[in-house]
């Protein structure tokens, strides 16, 4: 039994084969067996099979009374709120923390009864590119457990890589479904900053945060992209836009203008094969009609530190709150006020989150504001309005999930730069609030996966999806 | 000359008016002041992990309507920025403010010190959100946070340094406090905090233009304390310079046990806001149209009325400050005033009766049950003659309130309160008081005047009120200078 989509399961269960309680037991089987990749932090192992119990006997009493979502057997990431749940962004600070409501996006999958199997590892505060920045130590790459499996959401990508559930529920600030989606040999797609509400995520960096989604077919996510995004009162950066339907007709009308960065494909930082690869692709599409064009893209390199600035800037801020007062870690050596909050903080964050925080706190400060903050805001700009441009002549932008393969646990843990450098392909979507999508292509010589990434203009998502169902169909 | 009469005291404002929205500024927490603690809280109000604010936008129309009255620029395009620090009252660790584009620029507020009129300028007016409150003095061990106010509503009013004296800033807080609850922004109670203000106080040499260091005074829960504290301020800064010392800029808590104000902190703990945009707000984009319905439903404003109670009606100055005092009574006032032209005896009506008689029986004079319409006949009643004022106040006034649909003339009428100016009645009453009392007209004959009224008294009392006070005093005149 394994099953790629969402629909196919379906089909097995209007056809009698399967039951959500036999689905769940598959699943939980296999959480059981990939307990050594440290991939849930909690499994809601009798919760998920009370569920399964009560939506057999629900589709059995009337088969069309049960919701899109009925017979998937989904894992969240945990910096995402489930009523009555813990929820600790893989740190110490909110450990034992349940939250009291749930997240928009989390109610509006429960609302078509998708069965939440457990909550998922991942970097602390969603702030890593290959997860190992978790209290609850690293995950590890389900093809070759002495790799990392990118980050933030590495434990959804390999929760969905090892098929111990049909998608996860990630989150993407820079990159962090993408990559670890391309590390893993998944799906992983981030929306137009403000199709999904954000209410019920915990911030990392607010003007960034998008929930994303993991999984083995672009269908899947099209139908999760369905359920969740759409206005949330709650949020009120979240778009009032109309809702496309993401799943009818999911076909590439015409050829396709496609642009590609020749400063990206011939950077320094990227590997070799991964760019071989990317140039293959390039005149497959060709041959296809599509027109492929390089382009300038003259601010690469400042796409990186900008993005940091800004970031750690929020982050600051938005991490105040875990301060011991009211919810979470409170150190027990406090004597007063302010050692509350310099012990419990201290003992609670790990190191990359008090880097962060640092850097964060360093280039809001009075003196420094303008040199970085107010300079970073403007290339997010200039990024943004070169990004625009571009779409008025072209489809989509198209280049790697990441410059390099995954590379093995613990190496990038002694050089933070080094790390964050790994984020270059990805934070471009999030510093301009597009919609991005990376699709597994092939595979390194190495054996390990590696990932394209479309790039769309805002609020084109059914028109990413089309084009990377007919990728994966033709190519992958 | 005494030394610190050669110096002069400058101060500005930072105001802070607690809106009366029913939510809070960024959630629907119930806003209403006294709850038990921590029981007009929420997961937004907590910051708890994956909560984000919404705007309300009564807070928006509410500082839209306090910068026009105050002639402030509205601002079309608001952002809101966090500003950044820890403390155990304030849950996300930040406050959600205005920094960078406040909602009202410039404007000012005309008041009057005496009888001289000044015009306080402004800054700008900012919307932003309140924190909770610490409690020191319930738990011997332990501070206690109550985070009810938490996110409550605020606009900061800040003013440019335009205030000389404790008595002007005194003046101004009363001013403002009349406008915000004639503009039904704020309750603007300061017992209860609704109504606060920080002052910066700094001195100078008399014909110095250079501005000296400031001291900003924090927690002062009252005028009384406002004025203490500036006073206190002023004499500690001249002191200093008179020693030649720097004053320090510092911000001072005032201790109202002590009169005192002390520093709230040290340099080293010196704050840096780190403010930067809200992400999680969009700009809220005022429209002209939005600006302009609310001008539309502008209430009269204070100043307005009394321009109009003073010129207008010719009112005296004592009648005009208690009727504009409140918006209530103002307009009260003004209903009447729609169905008769003798105003001052209504203004006399309202404030010598209706206003004690809704004190002691608390009711807000709006709910007063007699009609505006019987009122103004009331008020004519006495005007014309027909009833004089003490029979109208002290026996037509209580049958009103016994019978408030009824008219006033016809009560009277049924009571037969219209006094009389007919010569014969008069007369027949006055030549027996006259008779009657033959000592007191002797010794008024010996020129002992000022028992005419004694006589007018009798007189009043035989014919039970109803002798018109003017013919009486004539035909008693006449008949004793005989």
């Amino acid at each position: 039994m394994s099953y790629s989509s969402l629909v196919s399961i379906q089909q097995s269960i209007s056809d009698g084969e399967i039951n959500c309680q036999k689905l769940v037991d598959y699943y939980l089987s296999n959480i059981e067996n990939s307990k050594d990749l440290n991939i849930y932090v909690e499994v809601f192992e009798n919760e998920a099979r009370e569920k399964a119990l009560l939506l057999d006997k629900k589709y059995t009493e009337n088969p069309d009374s049960v919701g899109q979502l009925f017979g998937l057997v989904i894992s969240i990431k945990d910096v995402l709120c489930y009523k009555d749940h813990g929820v600790t962004a893989g740190s110490k600070i909110l450990k034992g923390f349940e939250s009291l409501f749930s997240a928009t996006a989390i109610q509006r999958i429960l609302d078509e009864d998708a069965i939440i199997i457990g909550r998922v590892n991942c970097d602390e505060f969603a702030m890593g590119s290959a997860n190992e920045n978790s209290a609850y130590g690293p995950v590890r790459n389900a093809v070759d457990t002495s790799k990392v499996p990118g980050g933030s959401s590495g434990g959804s990508a390999v929760a969905v890589q090892a098929e111990t559930c049909l998608v996860s529920l990630g989150t993407d600030t820079g990159g962090s479904v993408r990559q670890p989606a391309a590390f893993c040999g998944v799906i992983g797609m981030k929306p137009t900053y403000g199709r999904i509400s954000r209410f019920g995520l915990l911030a990392y960096a607010s003007s960034f945060d998008q929930v994303g989604v993991l999984a083995h077919s672009v269908e899947d996510v099209s139908i999760l992209l369905n359920v969740m995004s759409g206005y949330d009162e709650n949020d009120s950066t979240s778009s009032s836009r109309p809702v496309d339907d993401y799943t009818k007709d999911l076909k590439v009308e015409g050829k396709k203008k496609i642009a590609y960065f020749q400063n990206a494909l011939q950077h320094e930082s990227i590997d070799k094969e991964i760019r071989e690869q990317t140039f293959n692709l390039i005149e497959k599409l060709k041959a296809e009609g599509h027109e492929v064009e390089p382009v300038d893209f003259e601010y690469l390199d400042y796409i990186i530190p900008a993005y940091y600035v800004l970031t750690t800037a929020e982050a600051s801020s938005n991490l105040s709150r875990f301060d011991g007062v009211r919810f979470g870690h409170r150190s027990d050596k406090a004597e007063d006020l302010i050692g509350i909050y310099k012990k419990s903080r201290t003992e609670g964050f790990g190191t990359e989150v008090k880097r962060r925080i640092m850097l964060g706190a360093f280039v809001l400060s009075s003196g420094y504001y303008d040199a970085y903050y107010t300079k970073a805001q403007k290339i997010r700009r200039l990024i943004s309005e070169k990004t625009f441009q571009i779409f008025e002549d072209y489809d989509f932008i198209l280049m790697p999930a990441s410059p390099t393969p995954p590379w093995n646990i613990g190496d990038k843990m002694d050089d933070p730069v080094e790390a964050y450098l790994a984020d270059i392909f990805t934070v471009q979507a999030n510093m301009v609030g597009i919609p991005a999508i990376s699709l597994p292509f092939g595979k390194h010589k190495n054996g390990l996966p590696m990932g394209i990434q479309l790039l769309a203009n805002k609020f084109e998502e059914r028109n990413m999806l089309a084009f990377s169902k007919n990728l994966m169909e033709l190519f992958f | 000359m005494n030394i610190y009469d050669t110096y002069e005291t400058i101060i500005g404002l930072e105001v802070h008016v607690q809106l009366a929205t029913k939510s809070k500024a960024f959630c629907s927490d119930d806003t209403t002041f006294g709850a038990d603690p921590n029981t007009h809280i929420s997961v937004i109000s907590l910051g708890h992990p994956g909560t984000l604010p919404k705007m309300n936008k009564k807070q928006v129309e509410f500082a839209v309507r306090l910068g026009l009255a105050l002639n402030c620029e509205i601002n079309p395009r608001n952002t809101f920025d966090r500003k950044n620090y820890f403390y155990a009252d304030l849950p996300k660790g930040y406050q959600i403010t205005q920094d960078a584009s406040p909602i009202c620029l410039g404007g000012q507020l005309e008041i009057k010190v005496g009888e001289e009129k000044k015009t306080i300028r402004l800054h700008h007016i900012h919307m932003e959100e309140d924190a909770g409150k610490l409690i020191h003095d319930v738990d011997p061990e332990h501070s206690l946070v109550d985070l009810n106010r938490a996110g409550v509503p605020l606009l900061e009013i800040v003013t440019e340094p335009d205030f000389r004296s404790a008595e002007e800033v005194d003046v101004f807080m009363n001013a403002m406090r009349q406008l915000v609850r004639y503009l039904e922004v704020s309750d603007g109670n300061m017992e209860e905090g609704s109504l606060r203000c920080d002052c910066n106080v700094s001195v100078r040499k008399k014909g110095d233009i250079q501005l000296n260091e400031r001291c900003e005074i924090k927690n002062m829960n009252s005028m009384r304390y406002a004025r203490q504290a500036i006073k206190f301020e002023r004499k500690r800064q001249i002191d200093l310079m008179e020693k030649g010392e720097r004053v320090a800029q510092n911000t001072l808590n005032f201790d109202p046990s002590t009169g005192t104000t002390s520093p709230l902190r040290q340099k080293e703990d010196a704050h840096d806001y780190r403010y930067f945009p809200e992400p999680d707000l969009p700009p809220i984009v005022l429209s002209e149209q939005y600006i302009e319905k609310i001008k539309l439903e502008m209430p009269p404003l204070p100043n307005e009325l009394v321009d109009k109670f003073s010129i207008e009606f010719q009112l005296p100055k004592y009648d005009v400050g208690l009727l504009t005092e409140e918006k209530e009574t103002a307009f009260f006032f003004l209903e009447i005033c729609k169905k008769t032209n003798n105003y001052k005896a209504v203004s006399n009506l309202v404030i010598n009766k209706i206003k004690p008689y809704c004190n002691e029986v608390k009711i807000g004079i709006s709910k007063f049950k007699v009609s505006p319409k019987s009122l103004a006949e009331f008020a004519d009643l006495i005007e014309d003659g027909k009833v004089s004022s003490s029979i109208a106040y002290q026996r037509l006034f209580p049958a009103l309130i016994k019978e408030p649909e009824k008219s006033p003339e016809i009560i009277a009428q049924e009571l037969s309160l219209f006094q009389s100016n007919d010569e014969g009645f008069l007369e027949k009453i006055v030549n027996e008081v006259l008779e009657n009392n033959p000592k007191e007209v002797e010794a008024y004959k010996k020129g002992k005047k000022n028992l005419i009224g004694f006589f007018m008294g009798q007189v009043m009392k035989s014919s039970r009120g109803k002798a018109e006070p003017k013919s009486t005093s004539t035909l008693l005149r006449k008949k004793l200078e005989k």
